[in-house]
């Protein structure tokens, strides 16, 4: 289909903390109380529409058991936008965020917008941490911060559509490159004004930065 | 599209080959495996280290207890020697001092059969410990054994999965192709591996609480006579010194 942009997002954390079913709630709109241990990767797109213009986004799930941790990491490069979740009933998913964020950190592009996600909202009484801790987190890391219920939908699209809407700011005030793919952006087909001025202009200039 | 299909599951299985070929390298010339694969498996290889553990002292176990026999064995034997060298002697000597060796002669000869009682409890024990080795130590081997096979596999697999994932892109067809394949080979593999991993972790377990369960009934039934040994003795060498100051020269 005919897009502006294209995104890439991962979604990174502990296994279980409901990153397959955030994406199935995102991208078919229904909820999953089991699902199938993700083996590598899965994937899943979905088109939204910011400022009047269809994006595309290209959406990687990635597996959260430790085993497939060196091979997740290759899936980082060329992420435009990550989702970093945590389970709300569990503790030990909250401590293990700055684990995840050094990786991410780590093995993605300095600018990649990084959203932190509680999931499982609507598990209140089961609640292990608080929604302030959660804020602290991403205050102290610069990090976009929602709370998400996938079984009830709650702050989903929101989570999905908020990262889209500020990777397409940092596109608007220059900071991504968006004819780098390493950015995890790409021009869609249907793009031809933007598509050639940009070609023209920036062309050359990434010519000249892949051979050094 | 048959001759097509059997080449691309020739291909594919001279690919599995390749990555168990190299996994099994990787683990014979102990090169620094991934680290995340490891932590993963940390509690098997815990149960594992126990495992060992318990063939190794299973195996010293029955060393000493047949060393230990044996010994029982010499020991009462020389005892017994002893004891008829002290009656024969005794009975030749008419004074008091013969009768002290008959009666010291009569204990050591009594003392070598109560130690060789000691055999027959140390002989079950072996028994059970060597059925215990045989039976269940043994049947845990081959679990551990289809087991690493099994974790061979998966890694390779993991392995394979790592190759194909530093050039990926899922808009492109013959790349989302050749993942899906190792996707399901990963999914395979791990599955038999986390069913092997559990058996082996269960069946450890298991061989522990059994292992205890077994020394604690064997060790039980023969402390009887152990205890009892010493106690004989012991009156019986009290026995001899109260005859010996008895018949001290210069008193009677």
């Amino acid at each position: 289909m005919a897009y502006a942009y294209l995104f890439k997002y991962i979604i990174i954390g502990d296994t279980g903390v409901g990153k397959s079913c955030l994406l199935l709630q995102f991208t078919d709109k229904r909820f999953q109380p089991v699902h199938d241990l993700t083996i590598g990767v899965e994937f899943g797109a979905r088109m939204i529409t910011i400022d009047g213009k269809q994006i595309k986004l290209q959406i990687w799930d990635t597996a959260g058991q430790e085993s497939f941790r060196s091979i997740t990491r290759s899936y980082y490069r060329g992420a435009a936008g990550a989702l970093l979740v945590y389970d709300i009933t569990r503790r030990d998913t909250f401590n293990h965020l700055t684990t995840w964020l050094e990786d991410a950190r780590q093995h993605s592009n300095s600018n990649m917008v990084i959203m932190l996600i509680g999931n499982k909202s609507d598990l209140e009484s089961r609640r292990e941490v608080k929604k302030e801790e959660g804020e602290a987190f991403a205050r102290e890391h610069g990090l976009i911060f929602m709370e998400t219920s996938a079984k009830t939908a709650s702050n989903v699209e929101e989570a999905f559509i908020n990262t889209a809407k500020e990777i397409y700011e940092k596109i608007q005030e220059g900071v991504f490159d968006i004819n780098n793919e390493a950015n995890g952006i790409k021009i869609g087909p249907q793009h031809p004004t933007t598509n050639s001025t940009l070609s023209g202009s920036q062309g050359g200039q990434h010519a000249g930065g892949g051979c050094c | 599209m048959s001759a097509h299909d059997q080449n691309s599951s020739v291909v594919k299985k001279f690919q599995q080959k390749y990555w168990r070929t190299k996994q099994t390298l990787i683990k014979v010339s102990g090169r620094k495996e991934d680290e995340h694969v490891v932590a993963s498996d940390a509690e098997l290889d815990g149960k594992l280290e126990v495992f060992h553990s318990i063939q190794r002292t299973c195996m010293e176990l029955l060393k000493v207890t047949e060393q230990y026999q044996r010994r029982i064995c010499n020991f009462s034997q020389e005892e017994n020697e002893l004891g008829v060298f002290l009656r024969a002697q005794g009975s030749r000597d008419k004074t008091r001092a013969g009768k002290i060796m008959q009666a010291t002669g009569k204990a050591l000869c009594f003392s070598s059969q109560q130690r060789l009682s000691l055999r027959n409890p140390l002989c079950r024990l072996y028994q059970e410990v060597e059925t215990f080795r045989y039976r269940a130590i043994s049947d845990t081997w081959l679990t551990v054994n289809h087991m690493e096979q099994s974790r061979t596999e998966y890694r390779g697999a993991l392995l394979w999965m790592k190759d194909v994932s530093q050039e990926l892109d899922p808009d492109t067809h013959k790349q989302m192709e050749k993942f899906r394949k190792v996707q399901a080979q990963v999914r395979s593999t791990k599955t038999s591996f986390d069913k092997l991993k559990n058996d082996v972790c269960q069946k450890v377990d298991l061989l522990g609480a059994s292992r205890c369960n077994l020394l604690s009934h064997v060790l039980t039934t023969p402390a009887t006579p152990i205890w009892m040994l010493p106690r004989n003795r012991a009156e019986l060498r009290c026995f001899s010194l109260l005859l010996c100051r008895q018949t001290r020269p210069g008193r009677g």
